[in-house]
């Protein structure tokens, strides 16, 4: 075990090595001049010389790119993101302010995700090509194919015609007024969790079909143990694993979607943030938001990993 | 390594059905695959009106008409008009245009490369593969939507822009897929006998491996249309996919909610066009697949969503 946690995590710091690195190439190295892509072409034409020495000075890159690479590793260990080259916020506050709320969501998107998806992927699963299993699949592909910010624009227009809802402007914490926290979160958690829902229950399901044709299970079975008792007990722990293993995947599809989400329910979390970067070309701030998007998605995925090595014995001992 | 060693049993079949005329097959294929028939005559007839846009679109997309602002659906215009008076049918129907063009490309040109770089891959095994794993996990690190804003950033907001970085998002799905397809290939008698009677490594990969890969190929494409469908119109919906004026789906959500009180068909039918043709491509890609290779399946919707394959 101890090897495996050993190899899994060399395995990390390699990929996130590799994602910092092409971090750095897409945002510094493929625009050719990183004033190009804050400025635009235009703006960038119509800049004084010693303007454009003073701001790059200023940004910290007038350094050869490799320096300028290692710098930025260097800083980010020491904890410094570096700031807005608009606002003059520092990245670190961005994140702290923000990224409480995207977080939130996340994870309130990840429990409807299991609460919805899990039971209908069993109920699929009882009794295959009957009504309910019809249904069930039918719904997942709907919400599967549904772009989650279509859907949110919708519930807030619903809101709005309804209930007169108006877009949360201010970040409140939970810690700050429990109430109007989860009025903020509560929507994109609900349309994200939807969305990944439809994926565990169509998983769920396909997993504990092919469980429930295995010899233990017909040998549970013959020794007469009640259908709900055989599915429950011995067919779902072993169906779960794959299921375990599609929501650390399926994190990726919250975290990109929601920056989509919360924009459609101008929810003021990180992703609105990393949106409003990239629109204003603020490129220290896109570069240390999309790391640590990358980071997040990749530390997650190795914490699944772990998860199912824990799980699974057959993988802990090969 | 071992971690990852084992690979789902792919196996390829050959062609199971004897060669009918094309005609009967579609027949076969549709009963057998009642839905998945729906979604891709419902596909082909949103390609023909994204081709045949200028003779099906009843107004110009770009026309204003300030004496026709903000109107809902009526019999004049169908499905109502935007806030300067732009026709909202003809814009979705050109709207149709941009997205399939940007969705196609992208996914035919990052499948493909993926294809080609994962055949290289299974084939050649070795450094080369250990190499080339480590980049695609590293490009399947970042969400998708990310990635693709942070490329088209970087690379200008443009039409080629926007499907240049949705394709690099495809590229390590291709990749991975048909890598695995390609693996157990290279093992079969017939690639051997091609190794021993003398062929060189390319000779073998294009001639004996990668017509092997063409179905899976077909899958992964058919099935990635919808999500390059939907990465598109987020784009678009952020703000920084194809740019305005541009009719795209997105662009036309994106648009719909400066209003103070959005007009509920400009939120309304973009977002319709936009899941009825994924739900279409979705319902195609799963009938291709469960229709090409059925014991494909379960091991490859793992590999569709992202790849752990255990």
């Amino acid at each position: 075990m101890r090897k495996y946690l050993a190899r899994r995590a060399v395995y990390a710091v390699v990929t996130l090595l590799g994602v910092s690195l092409s971090v750095f190439v897409i945002l510094r190295v493929l625009p050719g001049d990183p004033l190009v892509a804050i400025l635009g072409v235009e703006g960038h034409a119509s800049m004084k010389p010693d303007d454009r020495v003073r701001i790059m000075a200023d940004l910290g890159l007038s350094a050869p790119l490799p320096v300028q690479y290692v710098h930025w590793l260097g800083d980010i260990a020491a904890g410094r993101l570096g700031k807005s080259f608009f606002r003059g916020d520092t990245v670190a506050a961005l994140i702290a302010h923000r990224g409480p709320i995207s977080a939130e969501i996340a994870v309130l998107a990840l429990v409807i995700s299991w609460l919805v998806g899990l039971p209908v992927g069993i109920l699929s699963a009882f009794k295959p090509n009957s009504m309910p299993d019809g249904l069930a699949r039918a719904m997942s592909v709907l919400f599967i194919a549904i772009p989650g910010f279509w859907l949110g624009m919708l519930i807030v227009l619903a809101l709005l015609f309804w209930f007169g809802y108006k877009a949360p402007i201010i970040v409140v914490h939970a810690w700050q007024d429990p109430w109007q926290n989860f009025q903020i979160v509560i929507g994109p958690g609900i349309v994200l969790g939807l969305a990944q829902g439809a994926y565990i229950a169509r998983m769920s399901r396909s997993c504990l079909l092919e469980v429930i044709s295995e010899d233990f299970v017909r040998t549970a079975r013959a020794k007469g143990l009640r259908e709900m008792l055989v599915v429950m007990r011995h067919a779902l722990p072993n169906a779960l694993l794959p299921v375990v293993t599609i929501s650390g995947v399926l994190l990726g599809f919250v975290l990109g979607g929601s920056v989509a989400v919360e924009q459609a329910f101008g929810v003021p979390g990180l992703g609105r943030a990393l949106v409003t970067a990239v629109i204003e070309r603020d490129i220290i701030v896109v570069q240390n938001l999309v790391l640590l998007y990358a980071v997040i998605f990749v530390a997650v995925n190795v914490l699944v990993d772990l998860s199912y090595a824990w799980l699974d014995p057959r993988i802990r001992y090969s | 390594m071992a971690v990852r060693a084992a690979e789902p049993p792919v196996t390829v079949v050959p062609d199971a059905v004897p060669r009918s005329s094309l005609l009967a097959e579609l027949a076969r294929f549709s009963r057998r695959n009642t839905l998945a028939a729906m979604g891709g005559v419902v596909g082909v007839l949103i390609v023909i009106v994204a081709l045949a846009a200028p003779l099906l679109a009843p107004y110009d997309p770009l026309k204003t008409d300030f004496r026709a602002m903000n109107k809902p659906p009526n019999a004049h215009h169908v499905l109502g008009t935007d806030q300067v008076g732009r026709d909202t049918l003809s814009r979705v129907i050109y709207g149709a245009r941009t997205s399939l063009f940007v969705a196609f490309s992208a996914v035919i040109l990052g499948t493909t490369v993926g294809s080609l770089w994962g055949v290289a891959c299974g084939y050649l095994r070795g450094r080369f593969d250990l190499v080339s794993q480590r980049i695609m996990e590293i490009l399947q690190a970042f969400p998708d939507l990310i990635l693709a804003m942070a490329i088209s950033m970087a690379i200008g907001t443009g039409l080629q822009a926007v499907i240049f970085a949705i394709a690099i998002t495809r590229i390590p799905f291709g990749g991975r897929v048909i890598r695995s397809v390609a693996l157990s290939i290279r093992e079969m008698p017939y690639v051997e006998a091609g190794r021993a009677s003398g062929g060189s490594a390319l000779r073998i990969m294009l001639l004996h491996v990668l017509p092997q890969c063409v179905a899976p190929y077909l899958v992964l494409a058919t099935t990635h249309l919808g999500v390059a469908i939907v990465i598109e119109a987020a784009l678009g919906f952020l703000g920084v996919g194809v740019p305005p004026p541009t009719p795209t789906w997105g662009n036309m959500l994106a648009d719909s909610i400066t209003a103070l009180v959005p007009p509920w068909w400009l939120a309304f039918f973009p977002g319709l066009a936009i899941t009825v043709t994924v739900l279409a491509f979705n319902l195609l890609g799963d009938g291709i697949r469960d229709t090409l290779d059925p014991r494909l399946s379960p091991a490859f919707l793992r590999l569709m969503a992202g790849g752990r394959r255990r």
